[in-house]
């Protein structure tokens, strides 16, 4: 496989230790952007199959965690005859610094991009000191 | 002059990391991927395999009516791609380009990949070409190639008698 392959090739999502999957499906490691702008951090994820009701999103202290749920994608009573990728669920956790004002994050979906907009905390913005001549 | 120009690896290039993976993981997946190929036969359709920076990937499934194509294409929406039927081939064309509104954005990490693609599918003489369809979904194309009357109906006629 070439390295320009491996970029659209999905990447398993590694199993945290001691942990058991009860579910017998892959779970996949979503590929995502992460950009920093003045006011907000905007983080996208690519989750093709994912809509806003199989999407869970949960803040649990400073560690943010991306779920979803994908239902399978042949139609019922087909077979797989030919296949290049596997449908599976996606899990990805990100650790916010204290920069993100978490009551203030906000989450959209569209077309399986998930788009999460982490504004910063009016503490961490940079602040223009005006000058002024005595 | 503003030597800043003059130099390719300014301030704002600098800060895009690229996820670096393990070469020994990438090898191990691979192998998965050629075993599991050995247990799906694929007589119908002969598929070109995916080649170039930014192919999507396609799972094909058939039941006794049709086949079903789909491809994970995220961030992608029904006017971005196009599908079109010459002869026995059908045509996939797309393009992924980056939202809009990155002006005044810094890039602090990139995975997600970019670009345009074209796959073509021949068609097995079993699929009826007028009546492919195609819908678009969560960011999932599905392609429906039903199978043409005439090859359903060859498969019934087939009648054993008591003697």
């Amino acid at each position: 496989m070439t390295d320009a392959n491996r970029e659209m090739t999905k990447k398993e999502a590694s199993i945290p230790e001691g942990v058991e999957r009860t579910k017998p499906r892959s779970v996949f490691k979503p590929d995502v952007d992460i950009m920093e702008q003045k006011d907000d951090t905007v983080l996208t994820a690519d989750l093709p199959g994912v809509d806003e009701r199989s999407l869970d999103i949960t803040l649990e202290k400073s560690v943010i965690t991306i779920r979803g749920t994908v239902a399978p994608e042949i139609p019922a009573g087909f077979r797989l005859v030919y296949g290049e990728y596997a449908v599976g669920d996606y899990e990805r956790a990100f650790t916010l610094s204290d920069e993100v004002d978490k009551d203030r994050i906000q989450a959209t979906v569209k077309n399986g991009v998930l788009k999460l907009v982490l504004p910063k905390a009016a503490a961490a913005k940079a602040r223009r000191i005006s000058v002024t001549g005595a | 002059m503003d030597f800043r120009n003059l130099i390719p690896f300014s301030k704002k290039n600098i800060d895009i990391r690229r996820d670096e993976e393990n070469p020994f993981a990438m090898m191990q997946r691979e192998m998965n991927r050629i075993f599991d190929s050995f247990s799906r036969n694929w007589e119908a359709i002969e598929f070109p395999e995916a080649t170039g920076p930014f192919t999507p990937r396609m799972d094909v499934a058939e039941d006794a009516k049709a086949f079903t194509v789909t491809a994970e294409l995220p961030g992608m929406s029904e006017k971005d791609i196009d599908l079109s039927l010459s002869g026995d081939t059908l045509m996939i064309r797309g393009e992924k380009n980056q939202e809009k509104e990155d002006k005044g954005r810094n890039y602090r990490y990139s995975e997600r990949s970019y670009g345009s693609f074209s796959r073509s599918i021949p068609l097995p003489r079993q699929v009826d070409a007028d009546k492919v369809s195609a819908s678009f979904s969560r960011g999932v194309l599905t392609i429906t190639l039903p199978k043409s009357s005439a090859v359903l109906d060859e498969r019934k006629k087939i009648s054993v008698r008591s003697e």
